[in-house]
């Protein structure tokens, strides 16, 4: 089939960018988006011009590397798919495609449609963990952890901080990456002794990182790749709570 | 770990404080509008029982000052922390998508939550045309069961015989159905009340309430205009 | 006869080896640690683990990755589990048991005393990870659940889902954050290490590129540990990650690192297969499939009917007819031989042809749906995203891939290689896993090496090195550096014909047609000379797009495929060299006449360690002579 494709094209982070059109032909349906992406930038060097920059590693949806808003649509139309695992047979022969960065004050743009998400790395550097040092761990089976906790901890834990939530959502919230994290370790025994410092120091850092505020939208929760529910944003907010009422200084 | 703020400060301007002020407050105003509402429905058991309530309500004396003054501060601010939210998340995008579109299910991004602040302030204008006409608009008396009470009956027949007031009220309170269908379910998601079990019912359940609310405050100005009562 | 190499490995039993290793090793005074720099290259388990590890014991850290965060690295996407020698299902394991279930499925290329240390950490991990709030999944108890993976007899794998490397690296990761956030890391994402500097002999810095602006950095440090990953992108299409190579690991070995056992590849047998010639990279489906599927393909060749179509007796369940004990489950190089045999044979299916079925008919209709379902849900779903075909419908396609790297820089008893104050950890080295690995135990290695072995081999190394006071002005950094900015230069200036990705792929059907489920001494010498003209022709016809002052991928991978053409060489060479059937390794001149593998114990018990010269045509062979103490050879037998 035959694809057109108007990208978001930036040179850098302080250049103002502009969409280009392209078609590419001879689309196989069983092509993965990024793979579209590989042939449009084989046929772009070959013609001498420079090649569209997106980041991507794994392929399979599991890195976090991969984020293009596809059409409107952060990883594109297809729900729970990152867009490194979106597949041409979603889309029609001679349809136009729109790709565009992530958009947001807390991601800017690096070159096209690569963002800077270090911001995320700085609010799990807040308090997304366990202060555990190596060697200082009691047996693993010590602690007993109820099943469906650990089950509900883990839907939580397999956020991949690819950051479509922050696309996705009107505000520009990293409401739920932070939320993923804050649940996923508030679930767990081992998350407890530090949990009232946790949230109030990562729900500072999210805000002071440009990210919006949470108007519920829960745009996030639809097109997050794993499916993180928004019930993370209120037990952060019940976390949050906790820290209000604790002893815990600020 | 980083140092945080004082935590009446992080209540106040911490993302998450905001929300759980917006969501609190939300929450009372909508008591006071339920309230509000199954009090004007009175009106349809006659004038004098509507009177009677309203008098009922003003005789609380300082228990309905207090009650008056904190839905005042509620709601002042609540309109503070829905405008500093909106605009701190329009700053969160400086640069908008050329194409943008909800991928649907579970989103519950729609008319009524893009629309919450518009809305809002719809209802905050409202409010002070509200005021100034029924509170503090012309006072009439009249007795009943032998106690002297203002005659807020005819107050309202003499206002919503105009077509501007008997039109324009079920609009606004269209609006406000509009806010309430959102802002119910957000509120209780905003406080941390919510869970995957019942979000989904509860979100139906914030429709038929807003829904709800919007439909029981709009009969009665119709009503009086055609004359049904 | 080649010289040979001595792995320093610590007298006394094997079961005392590391105890009295760790008591007597040198100590670094704590006050004293925090003047010590320790370079990390990597941020994968290994990586990750032995920067969070170092810096809580108060070294400075400097950590290095390519991608735009340390969580991204390619062990994010581990699925099935790790292993540990817990015993918790009580089902008679032990360290011993998981030692020499490690060093049997190496086909006893490994050497002894590494494995059975990392059997000995192996539960500390799982200690350490639950205590940072890994998700492993767990009973109704409340206890942690195991399960049995391919080549052991017991119940020792634990897992999170399907996505164990992602739950333990996000745990190593979240370690390491909290050092971050302590000043003791500090963390250079989106850079490429480029090279390595020597200063005195010993590993001094790195040059690395920031790959946002362009810039060559150099960093300086008292050491430098490797834990860069395997380089199973050597053969274009594989499981691994777009940006995983061998860029640091083979400039290592271009400033001294031997290179052990670079032939030594493992290919998994159940991934989707290629779909066309965009393909950019395989998928790994988890084995556990083939518990309930089973492999077949039409009996005759060009046989084109859809599978429904075809009768029982036109089929041919090879691995069933084969090896009828062990069936569909003969491990992962047996089965994924045999898959490619019957597609020599033009028994293919599917469009390509390259492809085997791998059919749930049977285990539906006596299981039912429902039970497959709630074993298989996931992958199915994996499946039929990718291919768009339903699995519980049509009969899987699946084939095998290039999937893990046993072969790496050759490191000591300490994890240091053949140059002083370079340490190799995770699957960047070769040491644990011989010519075949287990699954589930490539995790375990990277974390035992980051969390528990390399705290103590570094201490060692440090406090009995006396280092010179140099600075990043140094010479040899200058010199380091004028050569990584030539190469990329060169690179740029060739504007020739053809993409970095044609040459991959070109590279890539070389060594998978050659150098890859099955090799012989023809297909070796003449995968030789023609990697050789492809690497010549490369630096004369490459065509790299743009140049280096901003985010430019292309001009990253063609960094990446420079090194990989001449990774591809010493590959073959090294199995041209090993006149023997092991493992991951297949010489066709060294099988039974039933096709099965024959080793060369008498005269092959060894590591080849590749010598890397400058001026000489041919890398120099050095050898580790495995002395096998505790256990005895045996020859694996599926029939
Ligand atoms: C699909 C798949 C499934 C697997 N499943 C399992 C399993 O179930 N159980 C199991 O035990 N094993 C499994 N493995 C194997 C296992 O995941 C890997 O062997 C292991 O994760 C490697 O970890 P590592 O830390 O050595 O390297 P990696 O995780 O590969 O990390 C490499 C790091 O080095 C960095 N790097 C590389 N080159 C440079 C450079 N030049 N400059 C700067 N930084 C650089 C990268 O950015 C990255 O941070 C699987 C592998 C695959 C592909
Ligand atoms: C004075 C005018 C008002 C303004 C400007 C206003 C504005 C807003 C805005 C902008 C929001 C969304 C907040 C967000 O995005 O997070 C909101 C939420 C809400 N509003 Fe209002 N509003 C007003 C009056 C009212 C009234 C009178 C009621 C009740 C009857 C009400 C009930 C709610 C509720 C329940 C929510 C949801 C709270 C939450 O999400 O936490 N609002 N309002
Ligand atoms: C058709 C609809 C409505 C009618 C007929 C109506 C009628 C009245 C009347 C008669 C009063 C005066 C009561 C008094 O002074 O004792 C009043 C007060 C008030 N109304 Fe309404 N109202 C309507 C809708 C609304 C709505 C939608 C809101 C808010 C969103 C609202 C908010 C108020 C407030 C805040 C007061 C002042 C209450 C007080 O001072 O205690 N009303 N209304
Ligand atoms: S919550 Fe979902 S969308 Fe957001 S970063 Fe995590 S995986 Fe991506
Ligand atoms: S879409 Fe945005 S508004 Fe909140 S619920 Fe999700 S972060
Ligand atoms: S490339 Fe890894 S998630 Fe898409």
């Amino acid at each position: 089939m035959t694809i057109h494709l108007s990208v978001w094209r930036q040179a850098g982070p302080e250049s103002s960018g502009t969409f280009e059109n392209y078609t590419v032909n001879d689309v196989n349906e069983h092509m993965s988006f990024l793979e579209l992406l590989d042939v449009l930038n084989e046929m772009l060097v070959r013609k001498g011009e420079l090649p569209v920059e997106f980041d991507h590693d794994c392929r399979e949806g599991i890195c976090g590397s991969c984020g293009l808003v596809i059409n409107g649509i952060a990883h594109g139309p297809q729900k729970r798919t990152a867009a490194c695992q979106l597949h041409m047979r979603h889309f029609k022969d001679g349809d136009t495609i729109v790709v565009e960065p992530w958009r947001a004050e807390g991601f800017p743009i690096i070159r096209d449609l690569v963002v800077d998400r270090t911001a995320f790395d700085r609010i799990i550097e807040a308090g997304g963990y366990v202060s555990v040092n190596t060697g200082n761990a009691p047996d693993a089976n010590a602690v007993l952890v109820p099943r469906d906790d650990v089950d509900r901890a883990f839907d939580y834990a397999s956020c991949i901080g690819c950051g479509a939530c922050v696309a996705a959502c009107p505000n520009a919230s990293a409401s739920l990456f932070t939320a993923a994290k804050i649940a996923h370790l508030a679930l767990l025994p081992q998350g407890d002794p530090e949990r009232t410092h946790r949230v109030a120091a990562m729900v500072d850092q999210m805000q002071e990182e440009g990210f919006g505020d949470c108007s519920n939208y829960a745009e996030c929760e639809a097109v997050c790749p794993k499916g993180i529910s928004i019930s993370s944003i209120a037990l952060m907010r019940r976390e949050y709570m906790k820290y209000l009422v604790s002893s815990t200084e600020a | 770990m980083t140092q945080t703020r004082s935590k009446l400060r992080s209540l106040i301007t911490s993302q998450v404080g905001k929300k759980l002020l917006t969501g609190i407050t939300g929450l009372a105003l909508v008591v006071f509008v339920l309230e509000h509402m199954l009090g004007n429905l009175q009106f349809f058991a006659g004038d004098d029982a509507y009177n009677a309530y309203a008098h009922f309500l003003i005789s609380l004396g300082p228990v309905l000052w207090v009650v008056e003054i904190t839905l005042l501060v509620f709601l002042l601010t609540h309109m503070g922390l829905g405008i500093n939210i909106w605009i701190s998340s329009r700053r969160a995008r400086s640069s908008k998508y050329l194409k943008s579109q909800s991928v649907g299910e579970p989103s519950h991004q729609t008319m009524s939550s893009r629309s919450m602040l518009v809305t809002g302030l719809i209802i905050g204008i409202f409010l002070v045309i509200h005021l100034a006409s029924f509170k503090y608009g012309a006072y009439y008396e009249t007795t009943v069961n032998g106690t002297v009470m203002r005659d807020l009956a005819r107050l309202m027949r003499l206002k919503f015989h105009n077509p501007a007031y008997a039109f324009g009220y079920p609009a606004v309170v269209l609006i406000l159905a509009l806010h309430l269908r959102h802002g119910i379910w957000s509120a209780f998601q905003s406080i941390g009340a919510m869970r995957p079990s019942i979000s989904v019912p509860a979100y139906a359940l914030s429709g038929i309430f807003g829904v709800g609310i919007g439909v029981g405050f709009l009969i009665v100005p119709i009503a009086i205009y055609f004359d049904w009562v | 006869m080649p010289p040979v190499l001595a792995p320093k490995v610590p007298p006394g039993r094997l079961e005392e080896k590391w105890d009295k290793y760790k008591s007597r090793v040198k100590l670094v005074n704590p006050a004293n640690k925090r003047n010590h720099t320790v370079l990390v290259v990597g941020t994968g388990l290994a990586g990750a683990s032995a920067a969070a590890t170092l810096a809580e014991l108060g070294y400075r850290v400097k950590s290095f990755c390519i991608q735009d965060s340390p969580r991204r690295a390619h062990s994010i996407a581990a699925q099935g589990g790790i292993n540990a020698a817990k015993n918790y299902p009580n089902d008679g394991d032990t360290i011993w048991r998981l030692f020499y279930d490690t060093i049997k499925g190496g086909d006893y290329r490994s050497r002894e005393a590494n494995v059975y240390r990392l059997a000995q950490v192996s539960n500390e991990i799982i200690d350490q990870c639950v205590a940072q709030g890994v998700p492993f999944a767990r009973e109704y108890g409340g206890l942690l659940d195991n399960r049995s993976f391919g080549g052991a007899q017991v119940s020792r794998t634990f897992y999170a889902r399907g996505q164990t490397g992602q739950q333990l690296l996000l745990g190593a990761y979240q370690a390491m954050s909290r050092q971050v956030a302590e000043g003791n890391v500090e963390m250079f994402a989106r850079r490429e290490m480029l090279d390595l500097v020597l200063v005195d002999g010993h590993a001094r810095g790195i040059v690395t590129r920031n790959l946002v602006t362009g810039q060559i950095e150099r960093h300086l440090g008292d050491a430098v540990l490797l834990c860069t990953g395997g380089y199973g992108n050597v053969y274009y299409l594989s499981t691994n990650a777009q940006n995983s190579n061998v860029t640091a690991a083979w400039r290592c070995h271009r400033r001294g690192a031997f290179f052990a056992n670079p032939c030594f590849t493992q290919i998994h047998p159940t991934c989707i297969p290629v779909s066309g010639d965009y393909q950019s990279k395989l998928t790994l489906m988890s084995e556990s499939l083939r518990n309930d599927g089973r492999v077949w393909v039409p009996k005759n060749p060009g046989d084109e009917r859809p599978p429904s179509q075809i009768p029982e007796e036109d089929r041919d369940y090879f691995l069933e007819r084969r090896y009828p004990s062990f069936g569909n489950l003969v491990p992962r190089d047996v089965a994924s031989r045999n898959a490619k045999y019957a597609c020599d044979e033009g028994r293919g299916v599917g469009s390509t042809k390259l492809a085997v079925y791998l059919d749930f008919k049977n285990s539906i209709e006596r299981l039912g749906r429902h039970k497959i379902e709630e074993r298989y849900g996931n992958l199915f779903e994996m499946y039929e995203r990718i291919t768009g075909e339903d699995p519980y419908e049509l009969p899987m396609r699946i084939y095998p891939a290039v999937h893990y790297t046993m072969g790496g820089l050759w490191v000591d008893y300490e994890l240091m290689t053949t140059v002083p104050g370079l340490f190799v950890l995770g699957e960047a080295n070769f040491s644990d896993h011989g010519a075949n690995r287990l699954g589930a135990s490539a995790l375990m290695q990277g974390l035992a090496d980051g969390y528990f072995i390399i705290p103590y081999t570094l201490g060692n190394y440090i406090a009995g090195t006396k280092l010179d006071e140099v600075d990043t002005s140094h010479n040899s950094f200058s010199e380091v550096e004028a050569e990584a900015r030539d190469r990329i230069d060169r690179l740029l200036s060739i504007k020739g014909n053809k993409t970095v990705t044609e040459y991959h792929r070109e590279l890539g059907s070389i060594m998978w047609d050659d150098v890859g489920m099955s090799r012989n001494e023809n297909g070796l010498k003449s995968a030789i000379g023609r990697i050789a003209s492809l690497r010549e022709e490369y630096w004369q016809n490459v065509l790299v797009p743009g140049d280096a002052t901003y985010h430019n991928k292309y001009l990253e991978f063609a960094g990446r495929v420079a090194d990989f053409l001449e990774l591809g060489e010493l590959m073959a060479c090294d199995a041209l060299h090993r006149t023997e059937s092991c493992g991951g390794h297949f010489r066709e001149e060294y099988q039974t006449k039933d096709g099965e593998a024959v080793r060369n114990d008498d005269q092959m018990t060894y590591v080849a360690a590749w010598e890397f010269s400058q001026e000489e045509q041919e890398s120099k062979m050095h050898m580790e002579h495995l002395e096998f103490e505790n256990v005895r050879l045996t020859t694996r037998s599926y029939k």
